[in-house]
């Protein structure tokens, strides 16, 4: 009996080695993790040009990148964070700024864009030089004229702090705070800045109506101005001269500044025109200060040139009220919702 | 039965107990790991050394040296990235490749660096080829870590793309007093990386025995970079710091003559 019973305690014990081995496995590796988010894909998007492979959108993660994009130590005085630059009434662009502040009360070279529908773009800045977005934080980071920080520096100050240590470890699962995982942060913070709520939208959507005067200006632009700024995105992502004469001081030569080929000559990246109300002034150094002025631009005022895009050979003519209507049209670009979204607002 | 019985009786309760332990040291293996003696993790070690004119000069940095246009020049940098590692037994054909391609930063200011360490199938080779320079897909590829975190300063940031090699320091022959020669550009023509195969050195052969360790010494010649088959004077071009044609002929004159297998080591 004694024998039988001995048997049955140490088998029974044996089991439950295994088990408490088995379940000890279990919770090491699967300590809950970070929450994965999906990014929104609006109706009649393309897919998206960024492919989140190596970095999946999750919700710590956004966190993280929302903390960063807010905080002044990612600049040397701690007075320059992104958002400095990138405010979200303006829709992520400078409000009211021909060109934006930087470090030491430096102008940068050119007006900042606003920042939304990021995962579709192709290139970033109005050059195309950079061809990641995971990498484009290393620029104003590192800009003598914007954040002027180093980068290893970044890196110590956000190791030292016990909230970011934390905050990196609910995001990537350990407290390790290097270039790559900050940028990782930032990148998937400022691809959740998506733009699609807009009035355009919603009739779009069979939800509202254009009045009469938008939809005048919507039949303009569409007969007009979508062979460089296409539906849904309003941009084509392509690079072009709308032969904007040429900065004498500034002498930025855009394109042609990555490309060294001379045909990128005063070539800039064609930006969307969502939310294009708030993000006043415009073109790439700010020159204008209304969308009426771009519209004279196009109507009277474009330079020829050897690189000039062909399709304002003649100008694009537009009366008066041809200029009324399509101003009422680009209004119906500003989505309300998404300057007032509190995920994307200052923590 | 008479037999069978009392061996029941006395061995059964010594297996249980026999089984618990095993459970209990198999649970706590993690532990355990840490007193185990480390396998060696490598057999062949690179060893970089820097100098000018082939191996007849070490390098110093902050030293000055003379280039094939007589021109003085004090370098105070001098780096690479290298990857990409193959071995070659030309008579068999037999090709060792690493499985998982990594990526080195040689500095010749920190001389942790400039010594790599892999690991190889053990056998006799005469040939050996690696890249100097960073593949199209890590230029394009978003945020990089380790050798090619961007913080190591070897990135471009207003104009995305790595370094992938950096010579640089002061000249008299330089109106501003000092050259700059960063090497880089990805894409079609302008396309910098080097695969740079190399025989060693007639007689001696990468001889790999299994358990055994061999040493591969290159000589990393800066001299390289100004001449053959392209002529970089720095009085005429103290700064290469963009794609484009320049940085293309420099890399084509380290990528012919800058890199030599000195010497190798086999370990008896
Ligand atoms: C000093 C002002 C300033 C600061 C600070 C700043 N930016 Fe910008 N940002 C700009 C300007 C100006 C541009 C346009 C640059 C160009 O085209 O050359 C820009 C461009 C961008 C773009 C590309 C947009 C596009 O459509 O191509 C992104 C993304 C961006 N910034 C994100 C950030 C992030 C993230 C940070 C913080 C790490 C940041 N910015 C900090 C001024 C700033
Ligand atoms: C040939 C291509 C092309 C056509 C056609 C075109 N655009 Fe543009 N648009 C651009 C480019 C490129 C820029 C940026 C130019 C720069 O900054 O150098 C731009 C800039 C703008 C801006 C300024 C946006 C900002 O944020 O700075 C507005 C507004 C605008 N376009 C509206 C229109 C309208 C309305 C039409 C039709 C009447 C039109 N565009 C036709 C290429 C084009």
């Amino acid at each position: 009996m004694t024998v039988r019973w001995t048997i049955r305690l140490c088998l029974l014990l044996f089991l439950g080695c295994l088990l408490v081995n088995a379940c000890n496995k279990k919770s090491g590796e699967g300590n809950s993790g970070p929450h994965p988010l999906t990014l929104p894909q609006p109706a009649g998007f393309p897919a998206p040009q960024y492919s989140f492979t190596g970095n999946p959108l999750t919700q710590e993660g956004v966190e993280l990148g929302r903390k960063l994009f807010y905080d002044g130590k990612l600049s040397k005085d701690g007075n320059f964070p992104c958002a400095s630059c990138h405010q979200q009434f303006a829709a992520f662009a400078t409000f009211d700024h021909p060109l934006s502040h930087g470090f030491d009360n430096q102008f940068t070279l050119r007006n900042s864009p606003g920042l939304f529908n990021m995962a579709w773009n192709k290139e970033m800045h109005w050059d195309g030089g950079i061809n990641n977005i995971e990498v484009q934080p290393l620029a104003p980071l590192t800009a003598p004229n914007e954040m002027a920080e180093n980068i290893n520096a970044v890196i110590s100050k956000l190791q030292q702090d016990e909230e970011y240590k934390k905050m990196f470890t609910a995001a990537f699962g350990s407290d390790t705070i290097n270039t790559q995982r900050m940028l990782f942060a930032i990148t998937q913070f400022v691809t959740s800045l998506v733009s699609a709520n807009s009035k355009y939208d919603k009739v779009k959507q069979g939800s509202a109506n254009f009045s009469q005067t938008e939809q005048n200006g919507y039949t303009l632009f569409q007969s007009k101005c979508i062979s460089c700024h296409p539906e849904p995105l309003f941009t084509d992502h392509s690079f072009r001269n709308v032969g904007l004469p040429l900065d004498p001081f500034i002498k930025d030569y855009g394109r042609m500044r990555i490309t060294n080929n001379r045909t990128d000559s005063l070539k800039f990246k064609v930006p969307s025109l969502r939310n294009v109300a708030l993000t006043f002034p415009y073109e790439h150094d700010g020159r204008f200060s209304s969308i009426t002025s771009v519209l004279d631009h196009y109507s009277s005022g474009v330079q020829n040139g050897p690189t000039l895009d062909p399709l304002l050979k003649n100008k694009i003519p537009l009366t008066n009220a041809e200029k009324f209507y399509l101003l009422e049209f680009l209004k119906t670009l500003t989505d309300s919702s998404f300057i007032n979204d509190t995920r994307f607002s200052q923590p | 039965m008479k037999l069978t019985h009392p061996l029941h009786r006395v061995h059964l309760p010594k297996i249980c107990f026999g089984l618990l332990f095993v459970t209990a040291v198999f649970s706590c293996q993690k532990e355990l790991h840490f007193d185990k003696v480390p396998e060696k993790d490598h057999n062949l070690v690179l060893r970089f050394k820097p100098v000018v004119s082939f191996d007849s000069v070490p390098l110093v940095l902050g030293k000055t040296y003379k280039n094939y246009f007589k021109e003085d020049y004090t370098p105070t940098g001098f780096k690479f990235y290298i990857h990409n590692f193959q071995l070659e037994n030309t008579d068999s054909g037999k090709i060792f490749k690493l499985a998982k391609d990594k990526y080195y930063l040689v500095d010749f200011s920190d001389t942790t660096t400039m010594e790599i360490k892999i690991t190889i199938a053990p056998y006799v080779y005469n040939r050996f080829s690696f890249t100097i320079g960073v593949d199209s897909a890590q230029n394009v590829g978003g945020a990089q870590t380790d050798a090619l975190d961007p913080a190591k300063g070897m990135f471009w940031n207003w104009n995305t793309g790595y370094i992938m090699a950096k010579l640089e320091g002061t000249s008299p022959k330089s109106p501003t007093g000092r050259f700059e020669y960063h090497i880089g550009g990805f894409s079609g023509e302008e396309n910098v990386s080097k695969t740079i195969p190399r025989l060693f050195p007639f007689p001696t052969n990468l001889d790999m025995k299994p358990g055994k360790e061999s040493i591969v010494y290159i000589t990393c010649d800066a001299n390289a970079w100004f001449f053959q088959p392209w002529d970089i004077k720095i009085a005429d071009n103290p700064v290469i710091a963009t794609p484009g044609l320049l940085a293309t002929q420099v890399a084509e004159n380290y990528g012919s003559k800058g890199f030599t297998i000195d010497s190798v080591y086999n370990e008896p």
